[in-house]
């Protein structure tokens, strides 16, 4: 009995010294990984925070979203930047291997922007033409009001929350294989200004140099485009949330990151960059 | 003036030279042109060619690479050094592979999982689970599952790679042995809703170890024992607790039933309870379980989880038959010579018993940064509630049965008579005492692991086994005890104290 108390003194001994680990300071090196969407949204929030808070050293980098939530899991990022909610397999993950759900902040909206080549006639199109068109049902623009030619599909890579999302909210059915996957929005969009028949999504801040398609929820109602005002008001069929997620309840210098972020200060750069408000 | 004509002339003369050379020339220069543009174009044809050709395979390759996509790999390795200190443990301590398994994933089309995973300890290579997953690709809700995969209960779905202690609890490991049951499974999880539920049908004797009379596993592929299928179902529902944490709570049930495999069944304090009329009838399997899990976030972290479960369990029995004929003895009686034959019949028979068990477990985890883990459990199973401690060993049930059938003559000639005896003699031995196996445990595990990376872990794991002790005889010595032999002495176990069988844990765990 004498010797089971010796172990249990000493287990507890152990134990009360590594919960003292809990209190020790954090680094102030913030890393944020995931959504290539969010990427100069997250960039710019580090820049102008760093500027007025020289202490503290941010490190952002893309990945996707799908990168991003893998990285949190593992403890490679901080921060994990994801353009669609964490999937409740993700979130097990993260409850198996740190006994918590994890932290979800919704910092921004967006709405998928549809990219058309701006020599492109058509102007609208219903949810159920974009599922046609990106799972490979409808394969010619005339079938949608445009010109006789092939549709060309431009998308994003699995890895990809925004294309987890446009699959799940707009096409529902897998992809069509001749969908040519591209590392980032960006891709998206300069693929689809050089290509007089492509079609392309993704978010809403990288919509340069092309042609902004008016989406509708089906042939009865008004087509919108995506802009501060549609989303909002819930009128633009293809809005979503852009999350950060953190393993814990942030404290430190963390918090006050993301309490900048929240801050209108932080949410004036949002429209900035081209997405939209939380507040 | 004529100076000035015959400049003129020769102007007149070199210009249209002069041009002529210039015009040829540029001809020339027109014609090499035309060869670089012809060989330009030649080239751009070729490279073009080339880039199709590049293209094409290109296309092949991703064609290829896709179909890689469908194939997931994934495992881990759990090597390990274990210090028993239970005295009946020879060797002491030992280094071994607890887990090495590779899991195959194969979706061959949106919604169509084919799994496949064996475990490769060296020595004994068995198949963890195999199974077809059909999921609903419409509401994304209801996934089929057929095939051996886990029973639906909370720690046994939990993987042993991700455990925070080395090993399930007792009340688990006694109840869904082997975790894994061949059968079928509908899951039900709608997507935007934090409720699953899942009902499956199984053979029933997975795992279980079925006995003849000298203890040999009777069934040792788990094939189907009984005709009866055993049914499972399960609840979870798990609410969010803003950005706190979050509780989940969830029940199971197990309603299933079992070949008795011998005539007579008795109740959970060993009193009689019924004759079948055959072998074939079925004893039950029944009892249902409570869970919750609480996750809070209390600076990093901190995980409250538990079960209780509560039912009745079966355990077959056996009957072995034996027939043994004696030699021809003779003997005259009345001018009468009688020989005679005795046939002894044996059964030997262990009756089947329903016993009512409990049993529950609680973990502690606490997270400590990203690379920190801390866990203690305590867990309790009592494999008989009916049997007080002080009655384990002597609560019993003994039945014998002794007949002897004599003098069936058959007679045969008339001078001398000659008559045929023959006996019958009937041996009925059925018993069944308590033991060891009523013994109830309560056992403290407590773990640290530390994370290198996503991939490996290393775990200090340290479990204290603490048996209830049972009473003891009028000689002072426990009613229940059991001898072990090590290096050819023989010692034994007395219960009616705390047997020491502490282990110490220290495992490599390797995920890829």
């Amino acid at each position: 009995m004498k010797k089971l108390k010796t172990k249990f003194g000493m287990a507890a001994i152990v134990m009360i010294a590594l919960f003292g680990f809990a209190f020790m300071p954090a680094p102030k090196k913030i890393t944020v990984k995931g959504s290539d969407t969010m990427v100069i949204l997250a960039q710019k929030w580090a820049e102008v925070y760093m500027k007025s808070h020289p202490e503290a050293v941010i490190q952002v980098t893309g990945g996707g979203s799908g990168t991003g939530i893998s990285a949190l899991i593992n403890g490679a990022t901080d921060i994990c930047n994801s353009s669609r909610p964490m999937k409740q397999s993700e979130m097990d993950k993260l409850k198996d291997r740190y006994a918590s759900l994890g932290i979800e902040i919704p910092c921004a909206k967006d709405g998928i922007t549809i990219f058309l080549h701006e020599s492109n006639p058509v102007k609208e199109l219903t949810l159920k033409q974009l599922s046609n068109i990106f799972s490979g049902k409808t394969r010619n623009w005339k079938e949608v009001g445009g010109p006789d030619e092939d549709i060309k599909l431009y998308g994003r890579e699995n890895s990809s929350g925004t294309y987890v999302f446009f699959k799940d909210q707009v096409v529902k059915t897998d992809y069509a294989a001749s969908c040519q996957t591209l590392p980032g929005t960006a891709a998206v969009v300069n693929a689809v200004s050089k290509d007089k028949f492509g079609i392309g999504y993704g978010g809403a801040a990288y919509a340069a140099g092309v042609k902004h398609c008016a989406v509708k929820k089906d042939d009865k109602s008004p087509a919108y485009v995506a802009d501060s005002e549609t989303v909002k008001k819930g009128q633009y069929p293809i809005t979503r949330y852009l999350y950060m997620y953190l393993r814990n309840r942030p404290t430190g210098e963390m918090k006050a990151y993301i309490d900048w972020i929240l801050s209108p200060e932080g949410q004036k750069l949002v429209a900035a960059v081209g997405y939209f408000s939380v507040k | 003036m004529k100076k000035f004509t015959r400049i003129l002339l020769t102007l007149g003369l070199i210009l249209p030279m002069l041009v002529l050379s210039i015009t040829i020339k540029a001809q020339k220069q027109i014609d090499d042109l035309k060869k670089e543009q012809d060989t330009l174009k030649e080239n751009v044809t070729t490279l073009r060619d080339k880039i199709s050709g590049v293209e094409e395979r290109i296309a092949t390759a991703e064609g290829d690479l896709a179909k890689l996509t469908k194939i997931k790999l994934s495992g881990y390795i759990q090597a390990q050094y274990m210090h028993y200190e239970a005295a009946s443990a020879y060797p002491g301590n030992v280094f071994m592979l607890r887990r090495v398994r590779i899991k195959f994933q194969y979706e061959p089309i949106n919604g169509v999982v084919f799994v496949l995973q064996p475990d490769f300890v060296p020595g004994n290579i068995t198949l963890k689970d195999a199974y077809v997953q059909l999921n609903d690709r419409w509401l994304k809700t209801f996934s089929l599952w057929a095939g051996k995969f886990n029973r639906p209960n909370y720690e046994v779905e939990y993987s042993s790679s991700n455990r925070e202690v080395p090993e399930r609890s007792r009340v688990i490991r006694a109840i869904y042995p082997d975790e894994r049951a061949t059968g079928a499974k509908l899951e039900i999880a709608p997507p935007k809703i934090p409720l699953k539920i899942q009902l499956a049908v199984f053979n029933g004797n997975d795992g279980l170890t079925i006995s003849d009379a000298s203890g040999v596993n009777i069934n040792p592929l788990n094939n189907d024992f009984d005709n009866h299928k055993d049914f499972m179902g399960r609840v979870t529902y798990t609410f969010k607790l803003g950005q706190i944490g979050a509780l989940g709570i969830g029940a199971h049930g197990y309603y299933g039933k079992i070949k008795a495999n011998t005539l007579d069944v008795l109740n959970s304090d060993y009193t009689y309870n019924r004759t079948n009329d055959d072998i074939g009838k079925l004893i039950k399997k029944n009892w249902v379980g409570f869970e919750a899990q609480l996750y809070f976030d209390f600076l990093g972290g901190l995980a409250l989880k538990g079960e209780y479960i509560f039912g009745v369990n079966g355990t077959p029995g056996y009957t072995a038959k034996t027939t043994a004929v004696s030699g021809m003895t003779s003997s005259i009686k009345n001018d009468t010579l009688i020989l005679t034959t005795l046939t002894t019949s044996t059964t030997n028979s262990r009756p089947a018993i329903e016993k009512n068990f409990s049993g529950y477990y609680v973990y502690l985890i606490k997270n400590i940064g990203k690379r920190h883990q801390i866990a203690a459990r305590y867990d309790y199973y009592d494999p008989n509630t009916k049997v007080s401690s002080d009655q384990i060993g002597i609560a019993a049930y003994d039945a014998k049965i002794k007949t002897t059938v004599v003098d069936k003559f058959t007679y045969a000639g008339t001078d001398p008579v000659v008559a045929t005896n023959a006996q019958v003699k009937t041996v009925v031995n059925n018993s069944l005492k308590s033991g060891t196996s009523d013994i109830k445990y309560q056992t403290i595990t407590l773990a640290y692991t530390y994370f290198f990376d996503d991939n490996i872990k290393i775990m200090l794991g340290y479990e204290i086994p603490l048996n209830k002790k049972v009473g003891v005889n009028d000689k002072g010595v426990g009613n229940v005890t059991s001898a072990y032999t090590v290096n050819g002495i023989t010692s034994v176990y007395d219960y009616s104290s705390v047997i020491k069988q502490n282990t110490l844990t220290l495992r490599l765990q390797v995920k890829f």
